[in-house]
């Protein structure tokens, strides 16, 4: 086992470039998408209608342009629908005493963030108008703030059905969701060097040795788990240090289900290693398996955005759902162990399946 | 030293191997003869333990390898018809592989890396990537990795395909000395007739699945101890004139070779007249006409009806 493995590496040494290059493509999506200053990031254009006053846009703009997660910028409906239309900006905002719209010329997955951060907002300031209403208290605002400050409780909100309120954080969406995206590659790739084996006779060579087979077969599948758990660690240890990405404080917890995620993702690749025996046919496959579960398993947006009950339905089966839930389930929600479970254990289930079928599939298919 | 009894291979209903029996002593080099599809690879894919048979059986010294094949596997070195090398590697690393994963370390993997370079002499170039090396040096190194352990016994499936003429002589005189000067058994397959005639003690002749025919060369061509070959080189092709010949019952058969026609006839049968006056009525040019005695070639042929390399 010990030769395989090492082989594998003295291989990658000589043909580094396929694997470097889904690493470097990694670090650039996340550090383009997430790392950049949001004060950089052109504004949003927005304009209003008859229900709200000029001041009253003025302070809703000032409102949504207090956070620093999106910048808003006032014009009128003419300039704003022309800018759209010619295509200058992907997206702007229609602003309404009680609502908004969103409007846009072509469909954009950046429209489910700021659809999630206006909803928020929205919901803030409908609260507080409610509040001021019922109570005829005038600086309400001012007072739940200084609360806020020094809270007499702690509480955390659950929803009816028990899971906690969607919270979305930008940075950990991409780094997560693009690290977990492109290590896909990186180890069914890996994985496709058993395809090749058994193509071009090597294979044949190491049964016939003293190596039994079980012995070849994790010497592949512990270099194609070292080489996509090292790229995700790394990854991750670069944003957290470097970028400065909260990810944080259970960094052991988040190895841990990386290693977890890294296992489902060799079995799967060995599930499609049965099913296809090529490795030109391979090189087709496996790009259509990683963008559809990343696109299905919430890796480009949140899952939590996605109400089409089929596509809800698929990601129950895919690993990548059950990664990221876990890995935001330390970062973002700051789950417990026995919360994390769950996930974890499903990546678990399916690394068994996957790798039992793949396995045998395999063992079946002539070369 | 090993033999089969049977051996029976079906693929999806189709049977590729049906009935191959055959035995090899020790220090012994047999030739598996037969053109393309004729079952050799899996024959030997059975023999090397790779392939299960669907029937029969493979004994080794007496003992069947078949739900024990380790004993084989100790013995045995095959050379693979594919290139079977990690092409991104030197020929260096390539063999070191092979010989760590026979558990070979330390002196004893470095002096059998440079005996099986000095084998297939490529010891200059051992640090080359085994991918710029020419067809030929890559087939050595494929014969060395399967050098790497002292085999016993080794199989050749077709070892010298596609390769340069120079290499490929090269090639037939290393396994000519492998089996002359170190004893080591020889099962080579092939399907230039050349090599086998040149390697070989015995020879089984396959074709369809069937061993067809076997024993030594010369007990082979004693099937057509009665009859002698022909050869007329001719200008060009000559279709009628060919169609002719093919007519004549007095020549048993008549087939077309690169520069002319063969004939295989009764020996002492005087049909060279007729061949003579058909060549006059197509105005046929003949360059030479060579009266041969029998090879494996046209022996195959006689079995088979057909070319080896048809």
């Amino acid at each position: 086992m010990k030769s395989v493995f090492l082989l594998q590496w003295q291989r990658f040494r000589r043909t580094p470039v396929m694997i470097l290059s889904f690493f470097i493509l990694t670090i650039v999506f996340v550090a383009a998408l997430a790392g950049n200053n949001p004060a950089e990031r052109p504004a949003f254009l927005a304009y209003t209608d008859d229900s709200l006053s000029p001041e009253e846009a003025e302070d809703w703009v000032a409102s949504l342009n207090s956070e620093e997660e999106f910048q808003f910028q006032l014009e009128s409906e003419t300039e704003v629908r022309e800018a759209v239309s010619a295509g200058d900006r992907s997206l702007a905002v229609r602003l309404m005493a009680d609502d908004y719209r969103i409007v846009m010329a072509a469909d954009d997955m950046s429209r489910f963030v700021l659809e999630a951060f206006l909803n928020r907002k929205y919901r803030e300031e409908l609260r507080f108008q409610q509040i001021e209403e019922e109570t005829a208290a005038s600086d309400i605002r001012a007072q739940t703030v200084a609360e806020l400050e020094e809270p007499v409780l702690g509480i955390s909100t659950v929803t009816l059905n028990e899971t906690e309120e969607f919270v979305y954080d930008n940075q950990l969406q991409l780094l997560f969701g693009m690290t977990l995206f492109f290590s896909i590659y990186t180890i069914m790739f890996s994985l496709m060097k058993i395809v090749e084996e058994k193509r071009y006779g090597t294979w044949d060579r190491l049964i016939l040795s003293p190596v039994a087979k079980w012995q070849i077969y994790m010497g592949h599948l512990a270099y194609s788990f070292t080489v996509g758990y090292a790229q995700i660690v790394l990854i991750f240890v670069l944003f957290k240090y470097v970028f400065n990405f909260d990810v944080g404080d259970r960094f052991g917890l988040i190895l841990l289900i990386i290693a977890c995620y890294t296992f489902a993702i060799v079995a799967l690749g060995m599930l499609v290693m049965g099913l296809v025996s090529r490795p030109q046919q391979l090189q087709a496959v496996v790009p259509i398996i990683a963008t559809g579960m990343a696109m299905i398993g919430g890796a480009f947006w949140p899952i939590e955005l996605v109400s089409n009950n089929i596509l809800l339905t698929i990601s129950k089966i895919l690993p990548m759902t059950y990664g990221l839930e876990a890995l935001k389930g330390v970062a973002v929600y700051n789950r417990s162990w026995q919360e994390l479970s769950e996930p974890v254990s499903i990546l678990l289930l399916i690394g068994v399946v996957c790798m039992g079928i793949g396995i045998n599939l395999m063992e079946r298919r002539s070369y | 030293m090993l033999e089969t009894e049977e051996l029976k291979k079906v693929f999806k209903g189709k049977t590729a191997v049906e009935g191959a029996s055959l035995y090899i002593d020790k220090g012994e080099s047999v030739g598996l003869l037969g053109p393309n599809g004729a079952g050799k690879s899996t024959t030997i894919s059975m023999i090397s333990t790779l392939l299960k048979p669907t029937a029969g059986d493979v004994r080794l010294n007496g003992k069947s390898v078949i739900k024990n094949p380790a004993e084989m596997r100790k013995v045995l070195g095959v050379v693979p018809q594919e290139i079977a090398l990690y092409a991104e590697l030197s020929a260096y690393e390539n063999l070191k592989f092979f010989g760590r994963i026979y558990g070979l370390s330390g002196k004893q993997l470095e002096t059998a890396i440079q005996q099986a370079l000095a084998l297939v002499g490529l010891k200059e170039r051992q640090k080359e990537i085994v991918k710029t090396y020419s067809g030929g040096m890559k087939r050595r190194i494929n014969i060395a990795a399967a050098m790497m352990h002292e085999p016993e016994v080794i199989i050749m499936d077709e070892p010298t395909v596609g390769i340069d003429p120079q290499s490929r002589s090269h090639i037939l005189e290393m396994v000519r000395k492998l089996n002359k000067e170190k004893g080591l058994t020889v099962l080579y397959t092939s399907h230039y007739m050349e090599e086998v005639e040149r390697l070989c003690d015995r020879v089984y002749i396959m074709d369809h699945g069937k061993i067809i025919a076997s024993g030594t060369k010369d007990e082979l061509k004693s099937i057509l101890s009665s009859e002698e070959t022909v050869l007329i080189e001719l200008d060009r092709p000559y279709p009628e004139f060919f169609k002719e010949l093919q007519s004549l019952d007095t020549i048993k058969q008549a087939s077309e070779t690169e520069k002319g026609i063969k004939l295989i006839l009764p020996k002492g049968s005087r049909v060279l007249g007729q061949v003579f006056q058909a060549s006059e009525r197509h105005q046929v040019q003949i360059i030479n006409v060579n009266v041969q005695t029998p090879s494996l070639e046209d022996v195959f042929l006689h079995l088979t009806g057909r070319k080896l390399r048809d």
